[in-house]
């Protein structure tokens, strides 16, 4: 670029001008200067830019214009284009030369190419319509055979990348990451742009189809390769934690490689540790999956963790040695937190941070500070982290603002019952010198910790007036709402809460805040303690109003309203107060006015009757959460990555695990549902062959103790003949309700049979039909649902030329709390061959959300056993709306918000798109389909109730579902007010849309 | 993620701007001058690390910062770096710098803005931490300089200009 003379000149000047006037002014007769060439004399000949220009003329016709006459060769446009690009970085604002660029970028010379993309990728914005003119060159450059001009590209859609190239460019990303002929600067260069092209548009790919492919490459020797893969499935991973969950294992073993096997390339030691940046990657990746239940991986985990414990224990040579060890270090603590936070190795982690803690070197202390927050966050006993507690207030008078707030988030976190009384009165002397910066989130922490762990009543008033007197301004809202509400609701509060805040309103100081609580907790009251001495009603009126001028308009008004309820309350001073409300009734205010005017004539009137009604005592407020808590979390959530805890005690933090643990279910139901795949329990039990009573209950699971608990007392009631039968099965053999023949508890290890799944799916969204069929038997099924109960009926046909005897049926529900199931009626003992016929009836009641579906066992000639699911699932409960119309849909939809209540999926459907087929499926699933909502008379729009009883509620379900048939894709999104049940509903409907219907 | 990356120097002259997020460009000018105005009141003993204040995205954004001679290089990141890696990473890229500049001082930087720019792309992508390991980044930028040449461009030699002072001198922060 040194060739570049006039730039060099350029910028040598600008860097003379001393004072910012001058620089204007050579920057403006620079920016006349290129305009000028830039819209020079006509071109000769046609250039090949004219084909864009065409189609953008209506957008840019000004560009259009000027780009026409364009007469300059690469070199001077390249010259212009980066004087253009250094006022950028100075800050000015460039609004032209953009088709300079894109013109620069399809040069064949590479100086000339990469100038352009740099100008790209800082002056263009991914929404500007620009960003069309760049995509064919991108296009073009990412199918090169140079590598290097691949790069370029890579980096620009990585940059600008929209919608517009995401749907164009993707597949050609895609091709480049796992193709093996992409050299490893390529691949890692598009694992990022991926990365970034599914951040800004997860729709336009199919990223599940990938993940066997993409988790592979984390093997890859390159380590280069290895980051960029690692960072993209952990994006991916956040998104899709099943599909992608090879990468657990992929993970560990990577930190095997670098940690055990000592296998990476030198180059990769970054003063002295390896790869530093994969290390921390790997270790995060963990903490975005539950705790793994294979004992090997589990041991080899913490394996690593104590490697890495160890090797902290090198003496650092240098500060970029510590620096990267403790980089591996903090994360690996982390993700020992997370695996299990009562762990010897969380143990060993709790005194090495009381060591960093009060460490010499600040980036030390505040990372051990931070880290200890997050100890404190999800530890069940804080006892270890108390230890340190003096250290830690100390922290909360470091030089360093960012440690102090360090020491804030601990503290908070560290709270508990029993240290609250020290910490938030350590709390409140530091507020009085804290940072302004620092002070608003204080008093929200002090406020909240002060609520949940009050013990006396007049402990949370003192500290919540002392939180409100020392603050001042800082006081938002929200914290004196809080403290009416609380006082309010508790009558023991009241009276202590009167005098105190009288108290503060005597002395001198001003505080508006205060002036508020006190005018409505006095007003309300006021009367408690109008007997005390020094609280008299006159005196209790002139605390306030010796305020009153000083306050906003708005607290006036207010105060206004204690005055009213003062005169219902002691007619004593009824004059004092209506010589004011005479006073603001010509005050030039319209609000104050009203309130004066309206509150002279009620007091005035002969009668107190009105008075009395209007001043009645304000109701308890109803329970909500805390506005505190609202504010403070508000921020939470919103990153790129996904956080792995939060700042506050574990509650805070229960959400997360909550989602981990469901993640881990999901895993589990996920391998159960294979029918072919037996669990090593089945496979070390023999098939069930008559088996008499005792050994039945010796071959029942553990789990299932405390039922068998259960069972003993119906042994005690005297019936001997009753064997253990657990409550979540109903099992009847005769047609009457006890049973007298010894009745079996379910066959716990029947493989479900073969090709159950065809009926079971199709029963999904019908009422009836067969549900199964072999050579020797159908089973068909009727049902029928009201609200929460639902009533099934199951023909069983005998096709065989031998009758069934002996037959009994069974009916479980994994989880009878969530979906109870019970056989009802007579249940036929004999079924006759040769089209023979028998009918057992079941109740089913929906008392939550539930994801399993009940099994069904019949059994005949005492052994032969049929396992069969019912299709009972969550839509079977739910009733159709139709009558909602667009905007209700729409407010409600936008009320539910976007994810994780939202749940969204993109299905590549398997067989073409018949929307008739559709239709009626989304019927069966009884979502109610609401027409001429969706502008688009494709797309599906549906409504539902599911009625999940007593416990579980009505949820009001709502769906929409686009195809597109050009693609044969569907985009489907569920929002209901529950996370686990849109999820259940978006599970229920992606296989019958991907295989049709 | 990475959202940007800011070098500027002592007086607050910005000398690279990067935002890995579409702002316009008159935020973009705030923030470093938000950045400047917190970072540079900073003693060189205290930590290298600051909470994000409003205009930048609140508690769950940091500034990760270091500070060589006369430069300060800045780091804005989300929660879900690792703050020392970053840290790291800031001298990576300054090492970088130097190995392709022979002894970097600003002047470097501001005379080829863009040769800066293209470095840190082998660094950074999209907001993602790329490359990490030095001699891959140099070997890139060499590559390009070679294609540079063989289209007729002259390339990046070490230049004459060293009135300021190098940054090398800062490695020991």
């Amino acid at each position: 670029m040194s060739a570049m003379r006039g730039l060099t000149v350029f910028i040598a000047d600008i860097r003379n001008c001393r004072v910012r006037e001058l620089e204007e002014k050579r920057i403006n007769k620079e920016m006349a200067n290129i305009r000028s060439k830039f819209k020079g004399k006509k071109k000769k000949g046609i250039h090949w830019i004219y084909i864009y220009i065409y189609i953008y003329i209506d957008n840019l016709k000004n560009i259009y214009i000027f780009f026409l006459e364009t007469n300059l060769n690469g070199y001077q446009k390249k010259k212009y284009v980066c004087k253009l690009l250094y006022m950028y970085i100075l800050g000015w604002e460039i609004d032209f030369g953009h088709l300079e660029a894109v013109n620069l970028i399809s040069s064949q010379k590479y100086s000339e190419k990469q100038i352009g993309y740099l100008a790209v990728t800082l002056l263009f914005h991914e929404n500007s319509d620009l960003v069309r003119l760049v995509v064919n060159s991108t296009k073009k450059d990412l199918d090169d055979m140079n590598e290097i001009n691949n790069c370029l590209a890579l980096h620009a859609i990585a940059n600008i990348g929209g919608r517009e190239m995401a749907e164009s460019l993707a597949p050609d990303v895609h091709r480049l990451l796992i193709s093996p002929t992409s050299k490893s600067f390529v691949k890692k260069k598009a694992a990022l742009t991926l990365l970034r092209l599914f951040r800004k548009h997860p729709d336009v790919m199919p990223v599940t189809d990938w993940a066997d492919r993409i988790i592979s490459i984390m093997d890859d020797y390159d380590l280069g390769v290895a980051l960029s893969v690692t960072t993209l499935v952990l994006a991916f991973a956040q998104s899709y934690p099943l599909e992608y969950a090879g990468c657990y294992e992929k993970a560990v073993n990577r930190l095997k490689r670098i940690l055990v096997d000592r296998d990476y390339s030198l180059d990769y030691i970054y003063y002295k540790v390896p790869t530093p940046w994969l290390q921390v990657k790997c270790l995060r990746l963990l903490q975005y999956y539950p705790p793994p239940e294979d004992t090997k991986l589990r041991s080899d985990i913490s394996e690593l963790l104590q490697i890495i414990m160890a090797n902290s224990q090198d003496a650092p040579k240098n500060v970029q040695h510590s620096n990267a060890q403790n980089a591996v270090l903090f994360e690996a603590i982390n993700l020992a937190i997370h695996l299990d936070s009562n762990s010897t190795i969380c143990a060993q982690a709790a005194q090495l941070l009381g060591r960093f803690i009060s460490s010499k070197e600040t980036n030390v202390r505040y990372l051990g500070l931070e880290t200890m927050a997050h100890l404190a966050a999800c530890v069940d006993s804080l006892e270890p982290i108390k230890r340190h507690q003096e250290t830690i207030m100390m922290s909360l008078r470091d030089k360093d603002i960012s440690v102090r707030r360090r020491g804030l988030d601990l503290l908070y976190s560290m709270c508990d019952m029993s240290n609250a009384k020290v910490v938030v009165s350590e709390l409140l002397r530091y507020l009085q010198v804290a940072d302004y910066a620092m002070r608003e989130e204080m008093v929200l922490k002090i406020a909240i910790l002060a609520e949940k762990f009050a013990t006396a009543y007049s402990w949370y008033v003192d500290i919540i007036l002392q939180l409100i007197s020392t603050a001042g301004e800082q006081v938002g809202e929200e914290v004196w709402y809080r403290v009416v509400q609380i006082v309010t609701n508790n009558e023991e509060l009241q009276e202590y809460a009167a005098k105190t805040v009288l108290n503060y309103l005597g002395s001198p100081q001003y505080n508006e805040t205060m002036v508020k609580v006190g005018g409505y907790i006095l007003g309300e009251f006021g009367h408690l303690i109008a007997n005390y001495p020094g609280c008299s009603p006159i005196e209790q009126f002139q605390a306030i109003h010796a305020k009153f001028n000083l306050c906003s308009l708005n607290t006036r008004a207010l105060l206004l309203t204690s005055y009213v309820k003062f005169v219902n309350l002691f007619p004593e001073i009824k004059g004092q107060v209506l010589a004011v409300f005479n006073q603001y009734r010509y005050v030039l205010d319209s609000e104050l006015q009203q309130r004066a005017c309206e509150y002279l004539t009620v007091s005035t009137m002969p009668t107190d009757d009105m008075l009395q009604t209007i001043c009645e005592e304000m109701p308890p407020f109803p329970e909500r959460e805390s506005t505190l808590l609202l504010k403070l979390n508000q921020k939470i959530g919103d990153t790129e990555d996904k956080r792995v805890w939060f700042i506050g005690g574990k509650e805070a933090n229960l959400e997360r695990q909550e989602g981990l643990k469901r993640m881990a279910s999901l895993r589990m139901n996920s391998t159960e549902s294979t029918p072919s795949q037996s669990s090593p329990k089945q496979a070390t039990t023999p098939t069930v062959s008559t088996p008499t009573a005792p050994v039945q209950q010796q071959q029942q699971p553990q789990s299932q103790l405390a039922v068998d608990l259960l069972a003993f007392d119906d042994l005690t009631l005297g019936n001997n003949t009753t064997t253990s039968t657990p409550t979540t099965t109903t099992t009847t053999t005769t047609n009457i309700p006890q049973p007298v023949t010894p009745s079996l508890p379910p066959p716990q290890n029947v493989p479900l049979a073969q090709g159950y799944e065809l009926g079971y799916n199709r029963s999904l969204y019908t009422s009836e039909g067969v549900l199964y069929e072999d050579t020797q038997i159908q089973v068909s099924i009727k049902s029928e649902y009201h609200g929460s109960h639902g009533r099934l009926a199951v023909y069983i046909t005998n096709k065989s030329m031998a009758s069934f005897e002996n037959v009994r049926f069974h009916a479980t529900s994994s989880h009878p709390e969530t979906l109870s199931i019970q056989l009802t009626g007579d249940s036929p003992k004999q079924i006759q061959s040769a089209g023979g016929q028998g009918c057992q009836l079941l109740q089913v009641e929906c008392h939550d959300t539930f994801n399993d579906t009940p099994s069904f066992y019949m059994e005949r000639h005492g052994a032969d056993i049929l396992h069969l699911k019912l299709p009972i699932v969550l839509t079977k409960f739910q009733e159709p709306i139709t009558t909602m119309d667009g905007a209700s849909f729409f407010k409600r939809w936008n009320q539910i918000g976007g994810a994780p209540r939202e749940n969204q999926v993109i299905i590549t459907c398997q067989v073409p798109i018949q929307l008739d087929n559709v239709r009626n499926l989304l019927q069966g699933f009884k979502f109610g389909l609401l027409i001429g909502v969706d502008p688009n008379p494709n797309n599906f729009v549906g409504a539902g109730v599911i009625d999940m009883g007593a416990s579980g509620g009505k949820v009001g379900a709502l769906l929409r579902l686009e195809p597109n048939l050009e693609q044969n894709m569907y985009r489907l999104t569920v929002r209901t007010p529950s996370e686990t049940v849109s999820e259940q509903l978006r599970i229920l409907l992606e296989r019958p849309l991907t295989f049709g219907a | 993620m990475i959202k940007s990356v800011l070098i500027f120097n002592n007086h607050g002259k910005p000398r690279l701007i990067k935002f890995y997020q579409q702002i316009d460009i008159a935020t973009q000018q705030a923030l470093v001058q938000e950045i400047y105005s917190l970072v540079s009141k900073r003693p060189d003993t205290v930590c290298n690390f600051l909470e994000g204040s409003k205009l930048l995205g609140g508690k769950d954004t940091r500034v990760i910062y270091r500070h060589y001679a006369t430069l300060y290089f800045v780091f804005v990141v989300d929660e879900s770096e690792s703050e020392l890696g970053i840290l790291d990473l800031i001298q990576v890229f300054v090492e970088s710098l130097d190995r392709c500049f022979e002894n970097v001082c600003e002047l470097d930087l501001i005379f080829h803005f863009d040769e800066v720019h293209h470095i840190l792309s082998e660094i950074v992508q999209g907001g993602m931490v790329l490359e990490t390991n030095m001699n891959e980044i140099v070997a890139a930028i060499n590559e390009m300089n070679k294609a540079k040449k063989k289209s007729g461009a002259a390339t990046t030699g070490s230049l004459s200009v060293r009135a300021s002072e190098t940054l090398r001198a800062g490695f020991r922060h």
